[in-house]
């Protein structure tokens, strides 16, 4: 079965996905993010896409239970970009089930 | 809980065997744990890889994009942005790593040449063509790292059920297992000694049992004399 990728963000973030072809978007502007992006991120995982696209400084603007299933979530597998650590849940997850923080050469 | 059961021989074997089984199964998920890991060191290795090639290729996406915004407007950048036809698709399939089921993402329509992005060659300029193309570099990046980093979410969660499952048999089901063990063990051996006692104490009331009827059988007027030995007495 054939999925969708999906970007979420302000507009200055998904106008370079849009050109490369990505159709499901949302658009929350900087100001809003508070208030919008959890209910925009919802609607983008609930949606059957296969990948989403987030920021890694919005994901900052995300409630607790919004950020965890984007941190944790598997399908679709959300996937931040920006600072290049891959997300702190990834991180977290690591050290909780190997015991050691193996990512901490990246910082 | 030790105290819980019954300390008769058919429950010491049952828990032997529950033991025996434990064990066994303790050092299985031992070795499927450190095997997990092995697997997910690897994965990692890769992941790290896959991340530095998508920081990259996002700085790149972001150079290019903010040069032909400030080259040709945002207006334009996003004109071309809502014109285009084609949409990059994906599609799983799964394979499977020491019993973890793990995605494999093929990607279709993500790199796209200048004719098929359907936004026009005259309207634009080549600022907004390197922008699209930097763009689609990113996306398949992405999908690489979603390939990877869903990978390592599934063999972490794996490795923290198998985890917790070698704790919780190291921990608690074998130490209660061999607590139970060694309480009935105990108590059958203080059974067993009660029962030996017990059965020495019978001994020992049979034999002046016997010894007194053979007492009375060898010398029956013993106890007439002794009675008017002590009635003369008196």
């Amino acid at each position: 079965m054939s999925q969708e990728i999906a970007v979420v963000g302000s507009p200055e973030f998904t106008t370079g996905f849009r050109l490369a072809g990505v159709r499901r978007f949302e658009n929350v502007a900087d100001d809003d993010k508070d208030d919008e992006l959890d209910d925009a991120a919802e609607r983008v995982l609930d949606d059957g896409v296969g990948i989403v696209v987030m920021h890694d400084d919005d994901v900052e603007h995300l409630s607790r239970g919004v950020r965890e299933r984007v941190e944790t979530s598997v399908e679709p597998v959300v996937v931040t970009i920006g600072s290049g650590t891959g997300g702190s849940g990834l991180r977290e997850q690591i050290k909780r089930a190997i015991g050691i923080d193996l990512m901490e050469e990246e910082d | 809980m030790a105290t819980d059961v019954k300390p008769t021989r058919k429950e010491l074997m049952a828990i032997e065997d529950r033991i025996e089984l434990s064990e066994r199964g303790h050092g299985t998920l031992e070795q499927k744990r450190d095997g997990l890991i092995m697997e997910f060191m690897d994965i990692l290795d890769r992941a790290q890889d896959v991340r530095g090639e998508l920081t990259s290729d996002y700085e790149e996406a972001q150079r290019t994009i903010n040069m032909a915004r400030a080259m040709e407007g945002d207006v334009a950048v996003r004109g071309a942005a809502a014109a285009l036809q084609e949409h990059p698709e994906i599609t799983t399939e799964s394979k499977n790593i020491m019993g973890v089921v793990v995605p494999q993402i093929e990607s279709s329509r993500v790199s796209k040449s200048l004719d098929q992005r359907g936004y026009g060659l005259m309207g634009t300029s080549a600022r907004i063509d390197e922008a699209a193309e930097a763009y689609e570099d990113l996306l398949e990046s992405i999908i690489l790292a979603a390939e990877v980093e869903t990978a390592m979410k599934k063999m972490l969660e794996e490795i923290e059920t198998t985890k917790r499952r070698v704790n919780a048999l190291e921990f608690k089901l074998l130490p209660d297992l061999y607590e139970s063990e060694e309480y009935i063990e105990q108590k059958l051996e203080e059974q067993e000694r009660e029962e030996i006692f017990r059965m020495k104490k019978i001994k020992d009331k049979k034999e002046a049992e016997e010894a007194e009827a053979a007492a009375e059988e060898t010398d029956p007027f013993v106890d007439a004399d002794v009675q008017e030995s002590v009635a003369g007495g008196d």
